[in-house]
């Protein structure tokens, strides 16, 4: 599969893929959408770009940070230089590149597994403030405020967003799986 | 009371933490915790002397009238009393018992819990209270008979005594739910009032029955003994405490509580007395046939339980007289003469008789109060057995069948007593037995203080035990004028004749054993067709049954799982239709053929053109490209009846479906026909049946469409209450959105399934 035009393509559409995800997600209180069909848009944007350029590939760049830090230089005594390079080695630079010192790097992995997880807390925690009002489980509350595309927010919202990453994570983690072995 | 249970469950938890921090002193906390609930339960003494009942009620699930409703009355009072001070005693011994274990914290978790949840039971006046503790008492018992979890004898031993008394467990409480029916209560106090339309009911016999099952599973009566001597597999202070002095008489305890609501028709009194007669004079008969210690007292445990039960079925304010002083002259002795074993166990490594001789110069604390336990075990005055075994005999005069039960077990009791208290002790032997020197003052000292407690209750009977046993009389047989008179000399009447014949038949019967253990090896053949084999054999044609059954059902083929829930469902469906013949007016239905659009028609060419392509393939990326087709289609109808939310997810699950199978192309094994032609035209015909069956049904539906309010309510209160005017999404996020959470967990379970099937590795035998 890896031909190069539907790869190259694929990189620019994921991003996009996901932004649309996104917005059906919060669209889905008023018209067609939700979190389920949000997940699964979502999923299905890095279900194509491990199709393009194998799932290593994709767990890589979109499941991984890597966050650099120079060697034997603590945070309160950093110079504004320092501050500079250290930005510049986090965003768009490659580490080496920036200054020839020691880089030290943390990787931060984000699974699918903790996706699924997190989506179940968030929607089950979603009836708490309900139950802090002292009214039943799961009764909906609202902000007073209308944000223009994504709409009024709410504790359904979040309910939809728990929705959105379990459907997530559980395409992600099996395609992954199965296309590891 | 609450208190009192609540704090047992928080000295059960924090155990282990105790362990980890004190040590070996983890025993002064648990100790002191029994002795503690000993004083609570004491200071209730004076109020209960004086024939009230101590009640506390605390509201639990009110709308099904469970509440934890206690009420300390005389039987209460002295079971608690009872459990309390052994299990203190108890406490202390397995400290030194089990010295040095590691696991030693878990151990007083499951005894303090075992301990709480046998006070909740005999406290408790709410039926379903006393059945919650009833069953933490089994789960207790089971994970006390398998501490030794490295033994399978241990374990097959734990899980006997869990099923037998599990099972018995759930007749009771379909017997004290009918019960409560009955008698429309759901306390004791309650039933004890509306005796007689109890009595009157008709569910009067199956609940009596099924209570009865209940309590002889408990209290190990003929035919569910055989779990009993099994579950000696325990500690030694487990078998003391639990399946000698307290749980086992649980059952008994029950019997006692409920023998004023059903006691009278001949039903109760001759069942309690048959399976109390068998269980008596089967028990001393086996005890006899053993020569491990423990087996030896576990069956005269039983042949004592029986004898409690026969008790009770004769019913009489005698016997009720009778069954009280002996239950606790029993739980003395008998604890003793377990504690006693333990030690020996301990010492010497052995607890085979024809390996012990002559312990008394080793171990003179232990030898003592083995002898005081087996004198009060014997019935010899002035011990409290002595008193008790009287009043056996003066309750069973009348009838000769029972005056012969007491007798049998009398003389077997006198000829174990002996042996427990004279030939392992001071009979001199030919051979001497190795015995580790250093005596344990937490391994004698329990027991000596039981069997002084036998013979002080014993010469101060009618002065110490009587006002509690007074009360705990007037509770079994609900009179509050009964007066209870004890004395340790009757003068010489016919019942000290008899207790005197019994000796010296005892004699007698312990000097010809030897003789009569040659011979019994003739019985041996009948423990293979005894309860114990039968279980055995029940419960490995069970899982054999099972297994195949399952085997039969899964056959790991999706397929058949397909076809089994179609089948099921089309034959509800069919039998629903021909139950109650619901016709559909098709001439209505005609003119709706003329509003069909060309489009629709070729979606649905589409579809039936691929599906008669899909059938003849031999290509799996065909049938998997096929079948996407399919689903687009299916995707098109929807939104052309205007469901864009349910068209978009099939859409994307048609997608996804697709990916994955693409992903998984070249790992799945060769595509081959597994199903010949006419299995092929089979799974046709069945998808057809189930088709149209569903298009009937679709059809009926509309056909007969309820009026409903539901889709205006919905639609309105989603935009004014729920702000949104997606009502799909409204309905599956906010007003049913507990449904949702459900699903979505459920998703997640089975995402972790799919995730652990997938890293199971066939070829490695299936190892992750």
């Amino acid at each position: 599969m890896r031909t190069i035009i539907f790869a190259t393509a694929i990189r620019y559409l994921t991003p996009l893929f996901l932004l649309f995800s996104v917005y059906i997600l919060f669209r889905g209180h008023n018209h067609p959408g939700g979190g389920f069909i949000g997940g699964l848009i979502g999923s299905i944007a890095f279900v194509f770009h491990a199709l393009a350029h194998g799932s290593d590939h994709t767990v890589n760049t979109y499941f991984r940070l890597k966050l650099y830090s120079q060697e034997g230089k603590q945070p309160e005594h950093a110079s504004p230089q320092y501050m500079w390079d250290l930005v510049r080695a986090n965003t768009w630079k490659r580490a080496e590149e920036v200054t020839p010192v020691n880089w030290r790097y943390y990787i931060v992995r984000v699974r699918p597994a903790y996706m699924m997880a997190l989506g179940l807390f968030l929607a089950s925690i979603s009836g708490v403030p309900g139950l802090l009002q002292g009214k039943p489980y799961m009764t909906a509350s609202w902000l007073e405020l209308e944000i223009p595309i994504i709409g009024t927010l709410g504790t359904p919202t979040l309910f939809d967003a728990g929705v959105y990453l379990l459907v997530l994570g559980m395409v992600l983690k099996m395609v992954f799986t199965m296309s590891k072995e | 009371m609450l208190y009192a249970i609540l704090f047992g469950l928080l000295m059960a938890a924090v155990a282990p933490l105790l362990h980890r921090l004190l040590g070996r002193w983890v025993a002064v906390p648990m100790v002191l915790a029994p002795l503690l609930l000993l004083g609570l339960y004491f200071s209730f003494m004076p109020e209960v002397l004086q024939g009230h009942a101590v009640v506390q009620r605390h509201t639990w699930v009110p709308e099904l009238d469970i509440n934890l409703q206690f009420r300390l009355d005389g039987l209460s009072l002295l079971f608690a009393l009872l459990i309390s001070f052994f299990g203190a005693l108890v406490m202390f011994y397995a400290s030194g018992y089990l010295e040095g274990d590691p696991l030693l914290g878990r151990f007083y978790l499951f005894l303090t819990l075992f301990m709480t949840s046998m006070l909740g039971l005999v406290t408790s006046d709410n039926i379903f209270g006393l059945f919650v503790f009833w069953e933490l008492t089994s789960i207790s018992s089971y994970l006390l008979i398998g501490y030794k979890q490295a033994e399978k004898e241990a374990r097959v031993a734990a899980w006997q005594a869990l099923l037998v008394t599990g099972l018995g467990g759930l007749a009771l409480m379909a017997g004290l739910i009918l019960l409560s029916v009955a008698g429309d209560s759901y306390t004791f106090s309650g039933l004890l009032e509306r005796r007689p339309e109890v009595l009157e009911h008709p569910f009067y016999l199956p609940a009596v029955v099924l209570v009865l099952l209940g309590c002889f599973t408990k209290s190990a009566q003929f035919p569910f003994h055989f779990w009993l001597p099994n579950a000696m597999a325990a500690p030694t202070p487990v078998s003391a405490y639990l399946h000698s002095a307290t749980m086992v008489k649980a059952g008994i305890y029950l019997l006692a509580r409920l023998s004023p609501v059903l006691s009278g028709p001949d039903v109760w009194h001759v069942s309690l007395m048959t399976a109390g007669g068998i269980t008596a004079v089967l028990g001393a008969v086996l005890a006899l046939q053993h020569t491990d210690l423990k087996a030896i007292l576990a069956y005269t445990t039983i042949s004592a339980l029986g004898l409690l039960v026969t008790m009770l079925g004769i019913g009489t304010d005698e016997a009720m007289k009778a069954m009280l002083v002996f239950l606790l002259a029993h739980a003395l002795y008998k604890g003793t003469l377990f504690l006693v074993a333990g030690g020996i166990d301990h010492r010497t490594g052995t607890r085979d008789l024809n390996r012990l001789f002559s312990l008394g110069k080793h171990m003179r604390y232990s030898g003592t109060a083995a002898t005081l336990a087996a004198l009060s075990m014997a019935g010899v005055i002035p011990f409290l057995g002595f008193v008790g075994k009287e009043l056996l005999y003066e309750a069973s005069l009348e009838n000769y069948l029972l005056l012969g039960i007491c007798l049998v077990t009398g003389v077997a009791f006198v000829a174990v007593a002996l042996i427990m208290g004279y030939r392992i002790f001071w009979h001199k032997g030919e051979e001497k037995t190795q015995v580790h020197p250093h005596a344990h003052f937490r391994l004698y000292f329990p027991p000596l203080v039981l069997a002084f407690g036998g013979l002080l209750l014993g010469l101060l009977v009618n002065s110490q035990a009587l006002p509690l046993l007074q009360q705990g009389v007037r509770t079994i047989t609900a009179d509050p004028s009964l007066e209870l008179k004890l004395s340790l000399w009757h003068g010489f009447t016919p019942v000290l004749g008899l207790s005197i014949l019994t000796l010296l038949l005892g004699l007698a019967l312990y000097l010809a054993l030897p003789w009569l253990g040659q011979r019994a090896a003739v019985l041996q053949p009948l423990y293979r067709v005894g309860p114990d084999a039968a279980y055995h054999k029940l419960f490995e044609l069970f899982l054999h049954g099972s297994k195949s059954f399952i085997l039969w059902l899964q056959d790991g083929h999706l397929r058949s799982y397909v076809m089994y829930i179609m089948f099921f469902f089309c034959g509800l469906l069919l039998f629903i239709l021909w139950r109650d013949t619901p016709g559909i007016d098709f001439n209505d239905r005609i003119y709706q053929l003329q509003e069909v659009r060309l489009y629709e028609l070729v979606v649905l060419f589409l579809v039936i053109s691929a599906l008669v392509y899909l059938l003849g393939t031999r290509s799996r990326l065909t049938s998997i490209v096929v079948m996407g087709l399919i689903g687009y289609s299916s995707a098109l109808f929807y939104i052309l009846f205007g469901a864009p939310d349910v068209a978009a997810t099939q859409f994307l699950i048609e997608t996804l479906t697709v990916v994955i199978f693409v992903l998984l192309l070249h790992k799945l094994p060769a595509f081959i026909y597994l199903s010949h032609q006419f299995m092929k035209y089979k799974f046709i015909a069945i998808s057809v049946v189930f088709g149209a069956l569903m298009t009937y049904v679709m059809l009926l539906v509309q056909q007969q469409a309820i009026p409903s309010q539901l889709k205006e309510y919905y639609g309105k209160v989603s935009y004014l209450e729920a702000h949104g005017r997606n009502i799909v999404n409204v309905i599956l996020v906010d007003f049913r959105g507990l449904d949702t959470l459900g699903e979505i967990t459920v998703l997640a379970v089975a995402a972790l399934g799919i995730f652990s099937l997938l890293r199971l590795n066939p070829e490695k035998g299936g190892k992750p």
